[in-house]
């Protein structure tokens, strides 16, 4: 439907509104969200996450600021960054203009007016379109800037309609557009190369909510792998300022609990133990990770010690997402251009028409949405305290992937799977807060804008096309029939949480298989990266090229060779352009003019481009 | 969302094509989504009619006086009141109690919410049937899904709590069957809906002159006894089923007094955007003038009282002389009747089109008693009309602007006004810009041109009327804790609704001249598509 839309616009000539009726059309349904329930409604005494939030811009407005981490921490102590605090006591100060009761100290607690109500969700919408809209309007723009307008659009329209974050932040109640906006905008700062903007952008994504820790592996290795590309006096240089940038950034963040700022020194304690609560348990209801699954089997808090679960998960975490950090660095490692010799240099710039300055153009940018694919899913997979809610965190990489997907392809099986099944992981979450209708009315609103058809893929499950599709099939059948059993059927006694367990016993594979999806692709994106340098040494250079050969110039037989079915994955999942282009100038090479000197170098920030050229020179080469 | 044929995914054997689909998914998820939505005291009508219906005999209908809100709809809908009813007694018991006043648990909210939906559907099929046989289908096909998602229906059907989209549909239906010929169907068809809400009687008299024209008279005018009596028939027929158990009970009379309840004033609480609205604010301003410059009017003092009390009960001018509603009838049908002669000689679909949204208009403008949402009366079969000719497209973009603006005020909460103004601001958009570029005609002179640039200024003007009413009980608010005292707050406090009344009464009265200019100047040339269906 998205798609349809999208082509009925352009086509009446309203290519120019539309990015316009997709920023109100959303604005629109969030505010239909808004009439529905929250987190906590209506139950005193404690109330919800609708509470927490309201709760800190009466505090954050009303007391001094060493108090914020401090005060009647019982009910709803704050326990986010500090950049939640500063965007806390901009919505109070403006509550407070406009009503004071709204977030009077200590009396206002559980305030539920309509006004009051309609003001909190109105400042998620501002902040929402503030933040992260423009994060994503830029991101199509740039990430898919080699492709059409149409595409761009789709894309933006995917990644605004985000389902499980319009649940999370319209329904439920929580700023976490705000988080991911930051993350998106560093990802585009790095797409643009402005590498030290990405790094603050990244930090006040860390700011808002220590949960972006989670993508902190990926975002950490790509910008030393980055170090490491520009060599070592270059990359040195941009080693000391991202350090001094980020620990800058931080130290502003924290400022006014640091000395001299603050009136002791050991003030800054207050937040710091608020934000890592390592105190609590190893996970909190019930959350399709890891650790809560393997619970019905193993009584894993019964088993062992509160400190050696913690170890065990910081250990399982790191190995998770070592993968894509090896992966990073040793791309890095082999795409470098500093130790060449100056005849390598010479061969290269033979081989490949694009002039030098296209490597300082980052290589490895196409491997930065798996690399956080994967650390957020190992995060969310095995880390300690994880919320049902954190699966926004691993979905987020998903969607900017599934964006750019075409129908149909790998990427985006694995991102409408994703995404659905995440959105069925917080069921009894949404259920609980009385967001059971606008659940359905959004899965299957999405579901038709993106065109993917969940029955249709049960009822084409057999024979057998492909791993996720017989696993989306299952997994859809479950979801339904636990939908279905759950309303028919009430839970034995015995169990009262039957249908909340078997939730987790249905998701948590699918994270699973998406964690070792995202592995996949990282090697995968990175033989496609390093291909020539990394078969050089184990098959030579002839045997590779006719690898290569086979990959261009034969699109139908893609399969006939692995490295060339991974060269057309990554070519369907980053940018069709680049398959489109390859498609292209193996037809041009092969037709003899060899010329491959045609693709627009200011569309290259998409490494697709790049990509592209390089398989083109390769593919112009290889008939010699 | 897409309103151009799928030609390449879409197997023609389907119902729905995939476009059909998307917009009936889209809309059913937005309605879903505003189920919990404010509720006017429409819906607990309507579900103590559920239960009138459901634990009643017949005979007790229109006596019941349980609850102040007595039936007072023509029998069918009492009949479709006891369909509903059935399931509802299923679905939960206390819905159709009728001791159980105001009862709103998420039950009875999920249930009639539903069957609005559902219900609304007749209007989705017969919209459907519009674009087949369409004389410019592309272009009926946005019409079509236009109507469908009518901001009106949303905000007075799904918010406010009504089921015009149903009845709606069967009026559609009617004009549907007058489109393609068989104009005896289409007067049946109108004589249901009578017999469903009778507020459709504005409409009547474009009808009767239509049928009686085109169908029991001949071109040349002699009369054709067979259709004039198939027509009769029929539709003394569905007055008979509708009305017959009643007169059998000897109810009749009593039934009419509930219909017609001829105690109520001038202008409805709110003042609906009529040519009333417009007297009655000359009205206020001449007695402030009076008041503070001292020159000696006749002052009406039970006038003066009625300003006081704002805009809730009686309206009674203070310096202009009453009107009583005998002068609005004669209003009304001196200007129905001029409208109706040109339908008489010139008996076309088109014509009769235009003239059937010229009753309903003079009867809005001029009418007694008139509710905002009678306005859909207008927009509905004007929008038929849209795509015609630029001339059209305009009076039907004034009068949908101003007769969507002033539905505005029906929500008053601040979620559900903001979710109102902004679908109709998106509704609009998607509307207007591929239609504007359809019917574009270069102004003729320069007269054209000024008007073109007063009318935009107007229409401008929405966005700045918008924004005061939104910020006016703000400051309004800031000004009343400045000062503690509540001096003139109170007199204030209707200021934005009567502001929004008389400025949307501007554009509503000056869409009326235009389409009544248009409708009696049109004979020359070509004047649209839809002049070629006779």
């Amino acid at each position: 439907m998205g798609r349809r839309w999208i082509r009925w616009s352009h086509k009446r000539g309203m290519r120019s509104s539309v990015v316009a009726f997709i920023f109100l059309a959303s604005v629109f349904l969030k505010l239909c969200f808004g009439i529905g329930s929250y987190s906590g409604e209506n139950t005193p005494p404690m109330y919800g996450d609708y509470e927490a939030q309201r709760h800190w811009m009466e505090i954050t407005v009303h007391l001094p600021i060493h108090q914020w981490y401090s005060y009647d921490l019982q009910y709803w102590g704050l326990d986010y960054p500090p950049l939640t605090a500063y965007v806390s006591w901009i919505c109070g100060f403006v509550a407070n203009l406009i009503n004071p009761t709204w977030v009077a100290l200590d009396s206002s607690r559980g305030i539920e007016t309509d006004s009051s109500k309609f003001f909190m969700r109105v400042s998620v919408v501002v902040f929402d379109a503030l933040i992260y809209i423009p994060a994503v309007l830029i991101f199509s723009r740039t990430w898919f800037g080699a492709r059409s307008k149409r595409t761009q659009d789709l894309a933006f329209l995917l990644l605004i309609l985000f389902p499980a974050l319009f649940l999370v932040d319209f329904g439920h109640f929580q700023y976490n557009s705000i988080m991911l906006g930051f993350t998106i905008m560093a990802l585009n700062f790095f797409a643009t190369e402005h590498d030290l903007l990405g790094a603050v952008s990244f930090v006040l994504s860390l700011g808002f909510k220590q949960m972006a820790l989670y993508y902190a592996p990926a975002i950490g290795s790509y910008l030393v792998a980055k170090c490491i590309l520009s060599g070592p006096t270059d990359g040195g240089r941009l080693f000391i300022r991202l350090g001094f940038v980020t620990v800058a950034t931080f130290m502003s963040l924290f400022l006014p609990w640091i000395p001299p700022f603050s009136a002791s020194p050991t003030l800054i304690i207050d937040p710091i133990s608020r934000i890592f609560p390592f105190a609590r348990g190893l996970f909190e209801d019930k959350v399709a990770n890891f650790w809560c699954a393997s619970n019905v089997i193993i009584k894993w808090k019964k088993w062992a010690a509160q400190e050696m679960l913690v170890k065990a998960a910081a250990i399982l975490t790191f190995l998770g997402f070592l993968p894509s950090v090896i992966v990073m660095g040793k791309v890095a490692w082999d795409l470098k251009v500093w130790n060449k010799s100056p005849e390598q240099k010479l061969v290269e710039t033979k081989d490949d028409p694009k002039p030098e300055e296209s490597s300082s153009h980052t290589p490895i940018l196409p491997l930065l949405p798996y690399a956080l694919l994967n650390s957020s899913m190992s995060f969310f997979l095995f880390s300690f305290q994880v919320h049902e809610k954190t699966i926004l965190l691993p979905l987020m990489p998903l969607m900017l992937l599934f964006s750019g997907a075409t129908p149909g392809s790998e990427v985006y099986q694995w991102g409408a799977l994703g995404s659905n099944v995440a959105v069925f992981s917080m069921w009894p979450l949404l259920q609980k807060d009385g967001l059971s209708l606008p659940y359905f009315a959004l899965v299957f609103l999405w579901n038709r804008v993106v065109g993917y058809d969940p029955i249709g893929i049960i009822y084409t499950a057999f024979p057998f096309k492909s791993f996720v599709h017989l696993m989306s099939a299952g997994v859809y059948a479950a979801i339904i029939f636990l939908h279905f059993s759950e309303q028919i059927i009430s839970p034995p006694d015995r169990y009262p949480d039957l249908f909340p367990v078997l939730n987790v016993l249905v998701s948590t594979p699918v994270f699973v298989c998406l964690w070792l999806w995202s592995i996949k692709c990282c090697v995968q994106v990175s033989w496609a990266l390093t291909g020539p340098s990394g078969f050089e040494e184990a098959d030579g250079q002839p045997q590779h090229r006719k690898h290569l050969s086979i990959a261009v110039n034969d699109a139908s037989q893609m399969r006939t060779s692995f490295v060339a079915k991974s060269d057309r994955t990554r070519a369907v999942s980053l940018g069709p352009a680049q398959g489109k282009r390859v498609r292209r100038s193996s037809t041009r090479s092969a037709a003899g003019t060899g010329s491959s000197t045609a693709l627009p170098s200011s569309s290259s920030v998409f490494r697709g481009t790049i990509d592209s050229s390089v398989m083109e020179g390769r593919a112009a080469a290889s008939p010699k | 969302m897409q309103l151009e044929p799928d030609t390449s995914s879409a197997s023609r054997t389907t119902w729905l094509d995939p476009s059909a689909w998307d917009i009936l998914i889209l809309s059913t998820v937005i309605k879903v989504l505003l189920f919990p939505a404010y509720r006017s005291t429409d819906f607990e009508v309507h579900r103590n009619w559920l239960a009138i219906t459901h634990s009643l005999p017949i005979s007790q209908w229109y006596y019941d006086t349980t609850s102040e809100w007595t039936l007072d709809y023509p029998p069918f809908f009492a009949y479709f009141e006891k369909i509903l009813s059935i399931p509802a007694s299923f679905v939960d018991p206390k819905i159709v109690d009728l001791n159980n006043l105001n009862y709103d648990s998420w039950s009875v909210i999920l249930y009639q919410r539903t069957t609005v939906i559902v219900t609304e559907l007749v209007l989705g099929a017969v919209l459907l049937k519009f674009i087949r046989g369409a004389v410019d289908p592309p272009t009926q096909r946005i019409i079509s899904a236009s109507l469908f998602l009518h901001p009106g229906f949303l905000i007075i059907d799904h918010i406010h709590f009504q089921y015009n989209g149903f009845m709606f549909g069967i009026l559609l239906w009617s004009i549907l069957m007058a489109r393609n010929g068989s104009k005896l169907a289409s007067g049946i068809l109108f004589a249901v809906l009578l017999n469903f809400k009778h507020i459709y009687m504005y409409l009547a008299p474009a009808y009767f002159v239509y049928l009686l024209r085109s169908f029991c008279l001949s071109p040349s005018g002699r009369i054709e006894i067979k259709n004039f009596l198939a027509l009769a028939n029929a539709v003394i027929a569905v007055f008979i089923a509708s009305l017959a158990p009643f007169a059998l009970m000897g109810q009749i009379q009593q039934l009419l007094s509930r219909l017609f309840p001829f105690t109520r004033g001038l202008n409805h609480a709110y003042w609906a955007p009529n040519a009333w609205a417009l007297v009655t604010a000359v009205d206020r301003v001449l007695l402030k003038y009076a008041k503070s410059t001292g020159t000696d009017f006749h002052i009406n003092l039970a006038g003066v009282a009625s300003t006081s009390r704002g805009l809730v009960g009686d309206t009674v001018f203070a310096v202009l002389p009453n009107v009583k509603p005998l002068h609005t009838f004669t209003i009304t049908l001196a200007l129905q009747s001029i409208i109706l002669i040109k339908l008489w000689f010139h008996p076309t679909y088109k014509s009769f089109l235009t003239a059937l949204t010229l009753c309903g208009y003079s009867s809005y403008l001029f009418g007694w008693h008139v509710h905002e949402k009678a306005v859909l009366l207008i927009l509905i079969p004007l929008s038929l009309l849209a795509a015609e000719r630029h001339a059209y497209f305009r009076t039907f973009v004034i009068a949908t602007v101003a007769g969507i603006f002033s539905l505005f005020p029906l929500l008053f909460t601040p979620a559900e006004s903001n979710i109102g103004v902004l679908y109709s601001i998106l509704w609009f958009a998607l509307l207007y810009l591929p239609l504007s570029k359809r019917v574009y005609e270069f102004p003729k002179s320069l007269s054209y041109v000024i008007l073109d640039v007063l009318e935009k200024t107007y229409l401008g003007g929405f966005v700045f009327l918008q924004i005061f009413v939104a910020a006016f009980p703000v400051v309004a608010s800031w000004n009343s804790r400045r000062d503690e005292s509540h001096n003139s707050e109170n007199s204030m406090e209707f200021l934005p609704l009567m502001v929004t009344s008389v400025y949307c009464a501007v554009g509503m009265v000056w869409g009326f001249m235009r389409l009544i200019f248009i409708y009696l100047h049109e004979d020359t040339a070509y004047q649209g598509q839809l002049s070629t269906i006779q």
